[in-house]
């Protein structure tokens, strides 16, 4: 503990030599996907107010931010995440009748979590938002995207697991179950853990299609035919909404070749609350976590005054770096 | 085909796993031999290997996707909070997490003062008296023979597993609250659930089977 002068603080750490060289060639690549999609760059600053993303536009939890105080004693947090920096920048400066917006951008994101979890505590992200077009078109945009980033990455074997957040939302509204009940729930099946789920809704009197859903819903992902069986749980116009959302989605995937990297996953629960819609994860080997993440968020941008659709997706660099590097993808 | 690894908690659970595994097939040389001390056993044919851990490490192992499924604990999978999946109650290696002290220690407990907590588990036990009691303790980590804490007089009560109560009465202890149930189950890395969905589903499915088997 002697020479702190030379030492970084745990989770944050130097790149150089081969590995920036590599993580700069990567990041050109991804670079250019963007571009070719036709996304425009967007730079917002590394501190915000914490507000934006305070609790209740539902993002990274306040104990894990970075937070500091400006001379007036207003508190400041380093950004977590890009999205809601993305959504406030986008209200502030652009006009809503020239939507739909397209964006990328790429930075630092900073959370100080727990120690010794093998998280970064800083790290690089790459991502677009798609701002102002609502539709499974838009959704499918992303996706494809996303897609495309992961074989400019130099993978071949990844699985982008796409989840419907509306479906659960859907089940609950007609559950009668409380808002705690339904987070604790939300928890469980984001955790897959259906005998939990089970045991909570064991004495509960709710529709047997609900009850048989929420028990269901940890352990209903894979191939297209999960479509086909949450048909049966699909009770109100909102799920039978979030259900027909999800096969537009694959109708347009399949039709461009994408269908091979796309699985389902109704289970699939972000703990940020200000996704709307679909919401997704991709994987590959290597590494025990995805390498990226997104999804749809309908009322983040109404938290800065001005109500619009949006879809965007996330590239964790540095996990993206780590899988590349163990599968020695060239 | 990818060799899917899982990880086992060393001692009594990871016996009685590994003749689980066996009913449904899935054996590998050696593992049954109480002599070895060999870390890692591996079945090539059916490309799966087991290692045996101490218990916490096996959530760490599994998180990092060093292995791709494990076997532990529910206490071990509270108090380590790492991002799992967790999608099988194995049933056995039962036992409670309980709040356990003199029979004069209760009082503590009813007026919510200030108190120490002994325990293996800090964040369940913060958990519990924090977040379900309300109430302000101190806790104090120890590594073993919790039992003593109440006795010499570090701690007022402790939270630690209750499987029969017997270590408790000979030390003149006992339970004084439930925190929950505890017994084995099975947690899966995410990116393995996904990638190797198909293989992992059929091994939980075939647990689950020769469970229920067992049961009836």
């Amino acid at each position: 503990m002697k020479n702190l002068m030379i030492h970084t603080p745990e989770g944050i750490r130097d790149i150089y030599g081969g590995e920036a060289a590599r993580k700069h060639a990567l990041m050109s690549a991804l670079y250019n996907i963007f571009m070719s999609y036709g996304y425009e760059e967007i730079e917002t600053p590394i501190i915000e107010y914490f507000d934006v993303f305070s609790n209740e536009v539902g993002t990274t939890p306040s104990n894990e931010l970075y937070k500091f105080f400006d001379r007036t004693g207003n508190t400041l947090v380093l950004r977590p995440d890009f999205t809601p920096s993305v959504a406030r920048a986008v209200s502030m400066h652009f006009q809503k009748d020239r939507m739909p917006y397209r964006l990328c951008y790429e930075g630092k994101t900073f959370v100080n979590s727990a120690e010794y979890q093998g998280h970064l505590k800083e790290s690089t992200q790459m991502g677009v938002e798609l701002i102002g077009k609502s539709g499974a078109e838009a959704d499918a945009e992303v996706l494809a995207l996303t897609c495309d980033l992961l074989k400019a990455a130099g993978l071949s074997d990844f699985q982008v697991s796409v989840g419907q957040v509306d479906f659960f939302k859907a089940l609950a509204d007609d559950s009668g179950l409380t808002n705690e009940e339904t987070e604790e729930i939300r928890q469980l099946i984001s955790n897959k853990n259906f005998f939990g789920v089970e045991e909570l809704l064991k004495d509960r009197k709710m529709y047997t299609e609900i009850k048989e859903g929420m028990t269901r819903l940890p352990q209903l992902f894979g191939g297209r035919d999960v479509l086909d069986e949450a048909e049966k749980y699909a009770i109100n116009d909102r799920a039978a909404a979030a259900l027909g959302n999800l096969r537009e989605i694959d109708r347009i995937l399949q039709e461009k070749g994408y269908g091979r990297y796309i699985s389902y996953d109704f289970g699939s629960l972000s703990k940020y609350h200000y996704y709307t819609g679909i919401i997704f994860s991709a994987f590959t080997y290597g590494t025990g976590e995805a390498v990226a993440k997104g999804g749809r968020y309908d009322t983040l941008l109404t938290h800065f005054g001005t109500d619009a659709p949006a879809v965007g997706v996330g590239l964790y660099v540095d996990t993206l770096m780590n899988a590349i590097s163990r599968q020695r993808v060239d | 085909m990818r060799t899917i690894t899982i990880a086992l908690t060393k001692g009594r659970l990871a016996k009685k796993t590994l003749q689980l595994f066996d009913q449904i097939g899935i054996r590998a040389e050696g593992s049954t031999d109480d002599s070895t001390r060999k870390l890692i056993f591996e079945n090539e044919d059916l490309a799966v290997r087991f290692f045996m851990a101490k218990g916490p490490d096996v959530p760490t192992y599994v998180a990092y996707g060093a292995a791709d499924m494990g076997i532990v604990g529910r206490d071990t999978i509270l108090e380590e909070n790492r991002h799992l999946y967790e999608v099988l109650d194995l049933g056995y290696g039962k036992c409670r997490m309980c709040i356990c002290g003199p029979e004069s220690a209760r009082k503590y407990l009813d007026s919510g003062e200030q108190i120490r907590v002994a325990t293996k588990y800090p964040r369940i036990a913060k958990d519990y008296f924090l977040n379900r009691k309300h109430q302000t303790v101190e806790i104090v980590k120890l590594n073993g023979s919790i039992e003593l804490a109440p006795i010499v007089g570090l701690s007022e009560v402790i939270c630690d597993i209750v499987e029969t109560g017997s270590t408790l009465r000979e030390n003149g202890l006992q339970v004084l609250e439930e925190v929950c149930p505890i017994s084995a189950r099975v947690v899966v890395n995410q990116v393995s659930m996904k990638m190797e969905n198909e293989r992992i589903s059929e091994i939980i499915r075939q647990l689950k089977e020769a469970l229920e088997n067992e049961n009836n």
